[in-house]
């Protein structure tokens, strides 16, 4: 998660951006906790499964949402620093999961669940985070 | 881009948290433009100038 944000201000778009990342990101982490609980198996294989995907999905969109307005409330470095790292970890991941995907067809390697590309995304993210130092 | 903003800055006796409190930015914006890591917008470039009265050119060195 971005730590290079403005500094201190009545409710500071780094307070802001963390609020709702604590917010998103335990939702999003509690779906997956009642997966593994088993709260979802009755559904399994049914129309109704979509339900849980949908949630997902919208938990995923909010913390877009809530990077978005942390660019928009924050001063021209940290915008143009946050979207690099978006870019790049964005990249990062498309190239491994493209990789991946054809190794999968092609290589006989092993499936993997295509809803690990978020956390995967954001794990790439904090690695490239420390690196982004410049806005050229 | 070359600047003089750390020199200026140092002048009016203020750590970069206060410059940047003056200027409406992040403490991070002030250092990346003294270490040369950021180049500033017209706007910001405007509010240095502004701040400290000087012209833009006496504070960032025209690289072309």
């Amino acid at each position: 998660m971005p730590t290079h944000v403005a500094s201190a201000r009545a409710t500071s778009p780094g307070r802001s951006y963390a609020v709702r990342t604590v917010a998103f990101m335990s939702a999003y982490v509690l779906v997956h906790v009642a997966a593994i609980a088993g709260l979802f198996d009755s559904i399994l294989g049914k129309p109704a499964g979509w339900a849980v995907a949908a949630l997902a999905a919208l938990l995923v969109a909010g913390q877009i949402w809530a990077t978005l307005r942390l660019m928009a409330q924050s001063d021209e470095y940290v915008r143009v620093i946050v979207a690099k790292c978006f870019i790049l970890a964005a990249g990062a991941t498309m190239a491994l999961w493209t990789a991946w995907g054809f190794g999968e067809t092609y290589a006989a390697a092993p499936h993997i669940p295509g809803w690990l590309f978020y956390p995967i995304f954001w794990g790439i993210y904090a690695l490239v985070s420390p690196f982004v130092r410049t806005s050229n | 881009m070359k600047n003089r903003l750390r020199v200026l800055r140092t002048e009016a006796g203020w750590t970069q948290a206060e410059l940047a409190e003056r200027l409406g930015v992040s403490r991070q914006a002030i250092n990346a433009v003294e270490t040369e890591k950021h180049d500033p917008s017209l706007d910001l470039a405007f509010r240095i100038s502004a701040l400290f009265k000087r012209r833009v050119e006496d504070i960032f060195e025209n690289p072309h």
